[in-house]
């Protein structure tokens, strides 16, 4: 199976072969690779270097590799052929959703509205705090999901912006 | 606290709200109670809740820790008034000190210089008038408890409206009353305050400062000691005026004095903070004095056991704050299962922590997940371990603050120590690290694997090991 892993900006082929051997971009990889904690650590010695990599989070995929803090993503050759690689930036649309649980303290845009990136959508308090919730593109407002002074959840879908 | 007490031989009780029960505290104390359902409202700022679990549990005083209610002089009062000892200043002390604009009062009185600023304003256009006079940038700052919370940066006239209603609104959550004042802003001021100790007869000494210049949102994510840029005879000074500061109010226990210090070596007092720290680990550290133990002592009618030259500093302490905030996207608090933690450990690393794999952080509270603090014999060697642990350092499942932490220790105006409270930009600016070959094959695999590993537990049966849980629990979100 192949696959393409971004890390930071940076695009890796990575080719698992069946016998369990690895190649890393077309080249064979004398990696020794122990899982320590089931789909969260692994212990990977390259060449006899020591390496250590953490799944921090796996959605979205950030890794800390011997204590270096980096974003990954992954896509495998099924996806690559499809042509689902290229990410939500370019699919036109994009979703503002809850962080974390929490009151929805204030909405600062309405439906129709065009919005720059970064610049603040909502108010969250959660944690005893405020939190401006920017838009993630510059676009049109197509639909807020609730309206101000409700509770929503985790991960609740708030806004959905039509990139412009 | 708990570890404290039981050096000195105290038993600890501990509370818990609902959503507490699995909380580490609740299995380091000797005993522990429930106070309710978890809304601070209803359990930790439950006054009348705590006092009668503190009477029937038979404890001799209350430590009010460092958020809540300790800085509640009307708590305070009614742990007196219930027959039980407050370890911390008397209840007098607190509404004299508590009450910003009083305290910059009381300040002047003790011949110390403080910024700029108004009493607490009636609405947004007596906000609007004192802001004109006394000319932006201006600060918003509530007049009852500190922290940051409710703090807000105005530097026009067109966002004063909408700084007033957050400001009020996050005061009127955080501490229950909506007051707020408006202060000249100093340009690039460093945040440093000096920690005192005070007994019941009278004797107080200080112990030196922190510096606390990196912040996010007015609260800090860094403190170190002695500060950088704190020469003696500066040092000396603000002992000197916090000292001056506690006497005129009676001070009794252990306090913070916080002073904003402009680029010149001026400085202006900004508050008291009538309670133990957060950050009070790395003052611990170069005193090797245990400043719980101490409020203890204090609180039980003890003298200080040393005079202000009795107090030695050593080297030099750095502490991180570990939240549970993702650094790599605006700081946003986060909750959620923590998969997997490993704690530093070595030559001159303490942890403080609340942190255990398995553990699920509430969004309701505070995101302060755990502190890091590294002592050497000077600030390099502090700096060395610090970076160090912070690479030993593993805490998975939800996004926290570390890689901030690590990233800040790495730049050129902390290591050479001339940074100020406007150092967060630099965060948001910097560029990704170049993974050497060997990391990157080695993060390229892993990242596959983790791909596949998580695809493949989807479909697998229950299997009841914590981790399968932990998994269990993560996929389902």
């Amino acid at each position: 199976m192949r696959y393409e892993v971004t890390l930071d900006g940076r695009r890796v082929r990575v080719d698992l072969a069946s016998d369990g051997r690895f190649e890393i971009e077309d080249r064979v990889v004398a990696a020794d690779v122990r899982e320590i904690v089931r789909a969260r650590q692994w212990s990977i010695t390259v060449e006899s270097e020591s390496h250590e990599v953490t799944v921090l989070t796996h959605e979205p995929l950030r890794l800390d590799v011997d204590g270096i803090d980096v974003r990954a993503s992954v896509v495998d050759e099924r996806a690559l052929r499809a042509g689902s690689a290229t990410g939500r930036a370019s699919s036109g649309r994009a979703e503002l959703r809850a962080p974390m649980p929490g009151l929805l303290k204030a909405l600062h845009v309405k439906e129709g509205d065009l919005v720059e990136a970064d610049t603040p959508v909502a108010t969250l308090e959660a944690m005893k705090m405020e939190n401006e919730l920017l838009a993630p593109v510059r676009g049109r407002v197509t639909r807020l999901a609730h309206s101000a002074g409700t509770k929503v959840e985790g991960g609740a879908v708030l806004a959905v912006i039509a990139a412009e | 606290m708990i570890r404290s007490c039981h050096d000195l031989g105290l038993r600890a009780v501990a509370v818990y709200s609902d959503i507490d029960r699995d909380a580490l505290h609740v299995r380091a104390a000797d005993a522990a109670y429930p106070i309710g359902p978890a809304a601070p409202r209803e359990s930790y700022l439950n006054a009348a809740g705590l006092i009668e679990v503190a009477k029937r549990s038979g404890c001799d005083a209350v430590h009010p820790g460092y958020g809540f209610l300790s800085e509640n002089a009307d708590f305070a009062q009614a742990v007196g008034e219930a027959g039980l000892i407050f370890v911390g200043p008397p209840a007098s002390v607190q509404r004299a000190l508590g009450e910003k604009t009083a305290a910059r009062q009381l300040a002047r009185e003790a011949g110390v210089p403080v910024a700029e600023g108004t009493e607490p304003l009636r609405d947004v256009s007596a906000a609007k008038d004192a802001a004109r006079r006394i000319g932006y940038p201006v600060l918003l700052k509530p007049a009852a408890g500190g922290g940051g919370k409710g703090m807000r940066r105005v530097t026009r006239e067109e966002d004063l409206a909408a700084a007033w209603r957050a400001s009020t609104g996050e005061a009127m959550t955080a501490f229950g009353q909506p007051a707020v004042y408006l202060e000249r802003e100093i340009a690039n001021p460093r945040h440093v305050e000096m920690q005192i100790l005070a007994d019941a007869r009278g004797q107080v000494v200080w112990l030196g400062e922190r510096d606390c210049s990196i912040q996010r949102r007015h609260q800090k994510l860094i403190e170190e000691t002695p500060a950088p840029t704190v020469d003696d005879g500066l040092r000396a000074k603000l002992g000197d005026a916090a000292v001056r500061i506690a006497r005129k109010a009676g001070y009794v226990n252990a306090g913070t004095v916080e002073f904003l210090v402009d680029q010149t070596g001026g400085f202006y007092f900004l508050e008291v903070n009538t309670r133990l720290q957060v950050e009070h680990p790395v003052t611990e550290s170069v005193t090797g004095l245990d400043l719980v133990a101490l409020q203890l002592r204090i609180a039980s009618g003890e003298p200080l056991p040393f005079g202000q030259d009795g107090i030695v500093r050593t080297g030099a302490a750095i502490e991180c704050r570990i939240t549970a905030e993702d650094s790599f996207n605006g700081f946003l608090p986060a909750g959620g299962v923590l998969s997997l933690v490993r704690e530093p450990s070595g030559p001159g690393i303490r942890v403080d922590s609340a942190l255990f794999a398995g553990m699920t952080v509430p969004t309701e509270y505070d995101p302060l997940l755990a502190k890091v603090i590294a002592h050497g014999r000077d600030r390099d060697e502090a700096i060395a371990r610090m970076r160090r642990a912070l690479t030993e350092m593993r805490v998975a499942g939800i996004p926290t603050a570390l890689p901030f932490h690590r990233f800040a220790l790495s730049t050129p105006e902390f290591l050479t120590g001339r940074y100020d409270t406007g150092f967060l930009a630099r965060w948001t600016e910097r560029e990704p690290e170049d993974l050497e070959s060997g990391r990157l094959v080695a993060a390229a695999l892993a990242a596959v694997l983790a791909v596949r590993s998580r695809a493949e537990h989807a479909r697998e049966p229950v299997r009841d090991t914590a981790w399968a849980q932990v998994g269990r629990e993560e996929a389902l979100r």
